[in-house]
């Protein structure tokens, strides 16, 4: 269980990020973000693993608080949460497995993983996370050979590599186009299915959030303005989290047809 | 429309008076520097005029080059000496500047641990290897060794240099990555930072052996041994056309050394993302340690 | 995890490294070793060098002598007027022969080739033995230094300058010819002006290079503050070289951040 309390990040400089911000996510549920960009979606994902800091409040991540923890406790809190990134953050240059295998360093010790001495169950977690993704027959291909809608897939791998709890999601398709995006969301949604991984989305587009997610979450200049059901959510709702009338830029499939 | 009439001469914008006016100051401060310059030659008129003279008798007192006495006296052994001495030197800077130059980088390493290696990377740099030399034969004892290590310790200001912005120049995206997986900074090092850098680094390593092969030979002038050494051993007693042989044999070794290298360096960069410049600009950046931009 | 996972074997099997990776690895670590040995390496080097009693000879610099115009200073003095005189007389004599050498701009086919032919064996020498050669050709001091540095310094400005050159925009040039121009009015009209930041910017490199180069021919005897190292480390009087490599360090430091000024203005 994920609870946030309170929380608020003052970027340097003096950006407020995130403004005394209440949630809680139970274990197993699919949340989807959303929100303009410079919303504070991406900053909710990152304070939740300590990529940035949370400059007061509370965060606890199964009972253990993120907020003004220790560079150990953090790397420990780190290795059960998956991260997957908008621009997939791979190595491009070295094999598909080298970058899903680096979801497994927190399992292994520094001396070991720098001469690159896996033992042969990061290699098997590894091998297993490209199969639930679809693609264990690229394992020893270069990854800048991969298109783009198979990058995301390895980036994935890496993050399940991990065993993780938590998925954390950081717009997983904008750099996509629309067939390649719905794939990739429905293998988030079936790792979510099938082993239970409480999953966070940040999203852009509407029709997805809704077409994917089961629990709404909006955020408005740092501050949530809505939790709910996707159900519950008309047009209405999603022009007061934009701040805005909904446009064609909104939407992934019109946009692209139109 | 009408076919307009020309301007009236008077009306014409005039050509302006500014940068024509710099023009005219940076030539004649160039023109009176050079004159400066020239009366510190202490060079008479006579001097002047017989030195081409002078030059092109020795050039043709060269010719034909006494190949066959140098063979014998080994300078096919002692260009190879000017060689391993450049390689070791090469060698010890790569691997010394690598570590290092993580710990320089502004993307990965803190302030108070990277102002003082930049600090020691730029001091090995202003420094001549050929005076390091001076200093290193004097305590160490006359031969290659000493070239070598002053080869070497240069090595490790200008590849620690090239290398710490080949770093500051990657993709920060896996370092997040592994960041947000748990890994420590080491491996974060090892599995984000280095596969992106390795194959610029290893063409900085073999550029920097070639210029080192220049450098080996020149150290033999005083005295760290190779073919410097006979070159200067040769010149002293005036034989030219042992001379023109020790000269041939050094430009074969270095174009040999510089085609074979720039090939592999080709070979190495065209597997991805090289950094994104000219030869000439990758050749500037070595030899003054500044980059172009 | 849930779902079934397939047998392993249907997992694609690491690849062997590629046999050229394999041989080039082996012979680089055998190539080291033998060189290593052939320098004779020798690690007791480190352990023994803090011992040495030369090191105290460093201490103290004796600052008066160091300061003494004569000493010191005039040299150096002397050192800025080779690094002048070479650049000027080498980057003027690169100007042409950088449009001979370039494919864009050169005559004919019998000047691209014999120029660069003799440039790259110019440059192949190292910039140290041409001032050793011409020490012996036209005497010691100041004068062979300037020569040597000349000759190198056209060496090398003639090689960036003429890959600047290939690179340029050929259409102007084109259209010069077109209009009937005849070949060097062409060129000077059609691609002079748009690489000429490009040879002010390099003949700045080229005199900075001069000045490190010029720093260290008086160990030759071709002139400059080396000559004052050389004739102090006959003697062993490491203090004074101290003091002069104190020197040479400012005078590189301040050289490098004061082109870096110029060139910033220049861009």
């Amino acid at each position: 269980m994920i609870r946030f309390e309170n929380v608020s990040v003052t970027y340097r400089g003096g950006v407020k990020a995130l403004r005394n911000l209440d949630l809680t996510i139970e274990d197993g549920e699919f949340v989807v973000v959303v929100g303009l960009s410079g919303a504070g979606k991406s900053t909710l994902l990152r304070v939740l693993n300590g990529l940035v800091p949370a400059t007061e409040g509370s965060i606890l991540v199964d009972g253990t608080e993120v907020v003004g923890a220790s560079a150990r406790t953090l790397r420990e809190v780190r290795s059960h949460i998956g991260m997957i990134f908008q621009t997939f953050n791979l190595v491009e240059r070295t094999t598909v497995v080298n970058n899903v295998l680096m979801g497994r360093l927190s399992t292994v010790t520094a001396w070991r993983s720098t001469f690159g001495l896996w033992p042969a169950s990061a290699r098997a977690a590894a091998m297993e996370a490209l199969e639930r993704v679809g693609i264990v027959d690229k394992a020893y291909v270069r990854a800048s050979n991969l298109s783009g809608g198979q990058q995301q897939r390895v980036g994935i791998a890496r993050a399940l590599a991990q065993n993780p709890t938590l998925m954390l999601a950081d717009e997983p398709v904008a750099a996509l186009d629309p067939v390649t995006s719905r794939q990739v969301m429905g293998d988030l949604q079936r790792i979510n299915q099938e082993l239970g991984i409480t999953t966070l989305i940040n999203l852009h587009y509407l029709d997805l959030a809704q077409e994917y997610g089961r629990r709404l979450v909006g955020l408005n200049g740092g501050e949530l303005v809505y939790d709910g059901q996707i159900e519950d959510a008309t047009p209405e709702t999603f022009s007061s989290i934009y701040g805005r009338e909904i446009s064609s830029t909104d939407v992934l499939v019109d946009h692209d047809q139109s | 429309m009408a076919v307009s009439q020309p301007t009236p001469v008077e009306t014409r914008p005039g050509r302006p008076l500014g940068p024509r006016i710099w023009r005219w100051v940076i030539a004649v401060v160039i023109l009176v520097a050079a004159a400066w310059s020239v009366t510190g030659l202490n060079v008479s008129v006579d001097r002047l005029l017989n030195a081409s003279g002078d030059a092109w008798n020795v050039i043709k007192r060269m010719w034909p080059p006494a190949f066959s006495i140098e063979i014998k006296r080994g300078v096919i052994g002692k260009v190879l000496q000017s060689i391993y001495i450049a390689w070791v030197g090469t060698v010890i800077g790569a691997i010394l500047s690598l570590p290092l130059s993580f710990l320089a980088a502004g993307n990965v390493s803190p302030r108070l641990i990277r102002l003082p290696i930049r600090q020691v990377f730029n001091a090995i740099r202003s420094v001549p290897e050929l005076i390091v030399a001076v200093i290193l034969i004097a305590v160490t004892g006359l031969g290659p060794w000493a070239g070598a290590l002053a080869i070497g310790l240069h090595s490790i200001g200008t590849l620690g240099k090239l290398s710490s912005e080949a770093i500051e120049n990657i993709d920060a995206g896996p370092i997040e990555a592994v960041d947000a997986a748990g890994g420590r900074w080491i491996s974060a090092m090892r599995w984000a930072v280095l596969p992106q850098v390795l194959p610029v680094v290893v063409s900085y390593w073999l550029f920097r052996f070639e210029i080192n092969v220049r450098a080996s030979a020149v150290l033999g002038l005083i005295g760290a041994g190779g073919i410097g050494s006979e070159l200067v051993s040769q010149l002293n007693f005036r034989n030219f056309p042992e001379v023109g042989a020790v000269l041939f044999v050094t430009i074969v070794a270095v174009i040999t050394i510089d085609l074979l290298s720039s090939a592999l360096r080709r070979a190495i960069i065209q597997g991805g993302a090289g950094p994104d410049q000219s030869r000439s600009g990758e050749a500037l950046e070595d030899l003054t340690g500044m980059s172009l931009a | 995890m849930t779902a079934p996972s397939s047998p392993p074997t249907t997992w694609p099997t690491k690849p062997r490294p590629r046999v050229s990776i394999l041989i080039g690895a082996i012979l680089a670590i055998a190539f080291t070793v033998y060189s290593a040995r052939q320098v004779d390496m020798r690690f007791s080097t480190f352990a023994d060098v803090w011992t040495n009693p030369l090191w105290e000879k460093f201490w103290p610099i004796p600052w008066e002598w160091v300061f003494d115009r004569r000493n010191v200073i005039n040299p150096l003095i002397e050192t800025f007027q080779i690094a002048i005189i070479s650049t000027v007389i080498g980057c003027s004599i690169a100007l042409p022969v950088s449009f001979a050498m370039s494919r864009l701009t050169t005559p004919n086919s019998v000047t691209y080739y014999s120029s660069r032919v003799v440039m790259n064996i110019v440059r192949a020498i190292p910039d140290l033995f041409w001032a050793k050669l011409l020490v012996t050709a036209v005497g010691v001091g100041a004068f062979a230094g300037s020569w040597a540095l000349s000759i190198f310094s056209l060496a090398v400005m003639v090689k960036l300058f003429s890959e600047d050159i290939d690179g340029a925009d050929p259409r102007p040039l084109e259209a010069a010819k077109a209009a009937g121009g005849r070949h060097i009015p062409s060129v000077a009209t059609g691609v002079f002006p748009t690489v000429f930041p490009a040879y002010v910017s390099y003949s700045l490199y080229v005199f900075e290079l001069n000045i490190r180069a010029s720093l260290v021919l008086g160990l030759v005897g071709a002139g400059g503050v080396g000559r004052v190292i050389e004739a102090q480390r006959q003697f062993f009087r490491f203090g004074r070289i101290l003091g002069i490599l104190v020197i040479i360090f400012v005078v590189v430091v301040v050289l490098e951040q004061v082109s870096v000024a110029v060139r910033k203005r220049l861009v």
